[in-house]
């Protein structure tokens, strides 16, 4: 810890411990007669209004991979980076058209994953068995990749010794990401609720300040963009092509306008197939507050396209540009830009901004896949039965089994492994679209045609990016490949062949009178807009709903004594 | 896509919001398309110039269009509202809203 900067350090640290603080005084939040249960403790009370809601879909949606990885990629490669922009503008249209509707299906029926809608829509275990499964593999490289980009600040910062003993170098990531298990287990999702006021108005600071101060730095923004262009049309001698694109190419050339709207829609359809994203939503009070909360939102978007900016002015200072080359990852672009532009107090605001906006959504993913796997796996297939309080136990632990997991991920595997699977991620949750968008408006999907389509799409999308290669990567190369004479994102030409057969097969399983599971959602609980909450359900969702009904229409039904 | 095909079967009673509004359910639908089709489509925008200062069109148009993107989907949920009343608004106490 030779050449750590005291300042940035100490700066660091006491935002850390300001965080630690509201984590845990979180509980008291809101309080609940009783946190134990999932309402509570999954959902913090499921009665945050718009302001919260902005505040924290905000913390979740933008995440490691915003403020570390888009900036990377377009250090890299160049325009290709801002179809991140794209899909953050994309996401919202597209999510005002199905998410006030599951909003409002999952507060009628005491959904709490997204899973739960799956079950209860298509009546079949199978499917959100399928559908839980899906979100949890998906979040762990997700969750892994937040500690990749809390790493990558930690090692411009020089904490951590250079003993070879794993445990002993990553000694500041484990405590790290031990206080947030610790404070997530015991506040659920009210603490990333409050730490997200702390983590959006840093960012906002040092984005604000980044993209005002840094170019007076680099001789202006003519400057910075004229760097990148030269750049990215000068060819590298290894490949014998561009370093990258400046502007999405047309054209014979080899098009990247096509991979770029494919990976841009792709991604925007994904987002809020994400579990934690869908987490994040149900926690709020009315649909109102979800409706809004589209509208809102884009205003965070405009910080996407000024951070992505970042990874110019990395290429435009030569310093950060050549001491990112020298350590061969991209990812330490934007921690060595703040380093070198900023006094070192700042540079310890900035650092702080990214370490505490990793935190907040590692924390609701956390929560996210815990939540999964208690509902859908451990209530549905081992305990029927599972009280309230005892699903919520299993939740907090785990939750903290996920951040175990995932921090293994991090420190044992080599980087780029958690970022390919991330991707694979983005291509595997997509998977989820036809049955959890489509089961939101049609009841015409047939579960056994929808479990198949979407087994299609996994491994379809799975192999391609395997596959995917380039004259440097023999494996896992990119998230496109070539379809049909076009460069286009996996994940969406999967999602087109699982849609395809679902289609397909539920027009023979239709024909061939295939049995339907039970639907225990109405047409009109689509736009509903409860006040209330609905009343707990003790047992696990789904089972014998139409008893469970008729309990809820005759609340004193005599033969359910020690009921309410 | 906006209009689900369930609600022509509502078992509410009322005609479908979607059907008692065709030409505002139309509006809705035409603004969110063309939120999307404006990012959509690269071509649009996939070009140096005209530069406005210093930001080549393409960077300027992005980050232009998602404060577009914002009031217009600000104007989409103020017309959603006319559109089904019953929904969407703060002072909606006691929507009775059982199976």
């Amino acid at each position: 810890m030779s050449n750590v900067n005291v300042t940035t350090f100490a700066i660091v640290v006491i935002l850390f411990v300001v965080v630690t603080g509201v984590g845990f005084a979180a509980v008291r939040w809101r309080r609940a007669e009783d946190m134990m249960h999932l309402n509570e403790w999954g959902l913090g009370g499921r009665g945050f209004g718009t302001f919260v809601t902005w505040f924290m879909l905000g913390g979740d949606v933008y995440t490691a991979y915003t403020y570390i990885a888009v900036p990377a990629l377009v250090f890299g490669s160049g325009s290709i980076g801002f179809f991140a922009v794209s899909y953050t503008i994309m996401v919202y249209p597209i999510i005002i058209i199905f998410l006030p509707r599951l909003w409002s299906v999952s507060r009628v029926h005491n959904y709490i994953t997204p899973a739960d809608f799956i079950r209860g829509r298509y009546g079949s275990r199978g499917l959100s068995l399928a559908a839980a499964f899906t979100g949890i593999i998906a979040l762990m490289p997700y969750i892994a990749l937040q500690l990749v980009g809390i790493q990558a600040v930690l090692t411009v910062m020089g904490v951590g010794t250079s003993s070879t003993n794993t445990f002993v170098k990553d000694l500041p990531l484990f405590i790290a990401f031990g206080v947030l298990a610790i404070f997530t287990y015991v506040s659920g999702l009210r603490a990333p609720a409050a730490i997200s006021f702390i983590k959006d108005t840093l960012v906002y600071v040092m984005v604000i300040v980044a993209v005002f101060y840094i170019p007076t730095r680099l001789g202006g923004w003519g400057h910075i963009f004229g760097t990148a262009e030269a750049h990215f049309t000068s060819v590298n001698p290894a490949t014998k092509k561009p370093y990258g694109t400046f502007i999405p190419t047309s054209g014979v050339t080899g098009s990247t306008q096509l991979d770029f709207a494919t990976l841009a829609l792709g991604s925007a359809i994904a987002l809020f197939l994400y579990p934690h994203t869908i987490t994040a939503t149900l926690a709020s009070k009315r649909r109102y507050v979800v409706k809004r909360n589209t509208a809102l939102l884009p205003v965070y978007s405009i910080l996407l396209g000024l951070i992505a900016l970042l990874g110019y002015m990395a290429l435009t200072d030569k310093s950060t540009a050549a001491k990112v080359k020298k350590a061969d990852n991209a990812q330490l672009a934007v921690p060595y830009l703040f380093q070198h532009m900023f006094s070192s107090w700042f540079a310890g605001v900035a650092f702080a901004a990214i370490i505490i906006g990793a935190l907040v959504p590692a924390a609701i993913m956390a929560i996210a896949a815990a939540n999964l796997f208690t509902r859908n796996i451990f209530t549905e297939f081992f305990k029927p039965d599972a009280s309230p309080r005892l699903q919520t136990k299993v939740s907090q632990w785990a939750s903290f089994v996920a951040k175990i997991g995932a921090l293994y991920f991090a420190i044992e595997l080599p980087h780029t492994f958690a970022i390919n699977l991330q991707l694979l991620g983005g291509v595997w949750i997509l998977q989820l679209a036809p049955m959890l968008i489509g089961g939101l408006f049609t009841r015409w999907f047939d579960r056994y045609a929808l479990l198949l389509g979407w087994l299609a799409g996994m491994a379809f999308g799975t192999i391609a990016a395997y596959k995917s290669a380039t004259p440097t990567v023999s494996h896992w190369a990119s998230s496109s490949d070539i379809e049909l004479g076009h460069t286009v994102y996996i994940g969406l030409s999967a999602v087109i062949i699982n849609l395809i057969i679902t289609v397909i097969l539920t027009v023979i399983f239709r024909a061939a009178k295939v049995p339907q599971g039970a639907d225990e959602t109405l047409p009109h609980q689509y736009t509903a807009d409860p006040a209330d909450l609905p009343a707990p359900t003790p047992a696990g969702i789904g089972l014998g709903t139409a008893e469970a009904g008729a309990a809820a229409e005759l609340p004193s039904l005599p033969s359910h004594p020690g009921h309410q | 896509m906006t209009q689900p095909p369930d609600q022509s079967r509502s078992s509410s009673g009322s005609r479908s919001p979607v059907a008692a509004h065709p030409v505002l359910s139309a509006v809705i639908a035409v603004l969110i398309i063309a939120c999307i089709a404006g990012t959509l489509f690269v071509p649009i925008y996939a070009s140096t110039t005209p530069k406005v200062g210093d930001f080549p069109f393409f960077y300027f148009y992005l980050l232009a269009y998602m404060p577009v993107v914002a009031v217009v989907l600000w104007i989409v949920v103020q017309l959603q509202k006319r559109l089904d009343p019953s929904g969407g608004q703060p002072a909606n106490p006691g929507e009775a809203v059982t199976k």
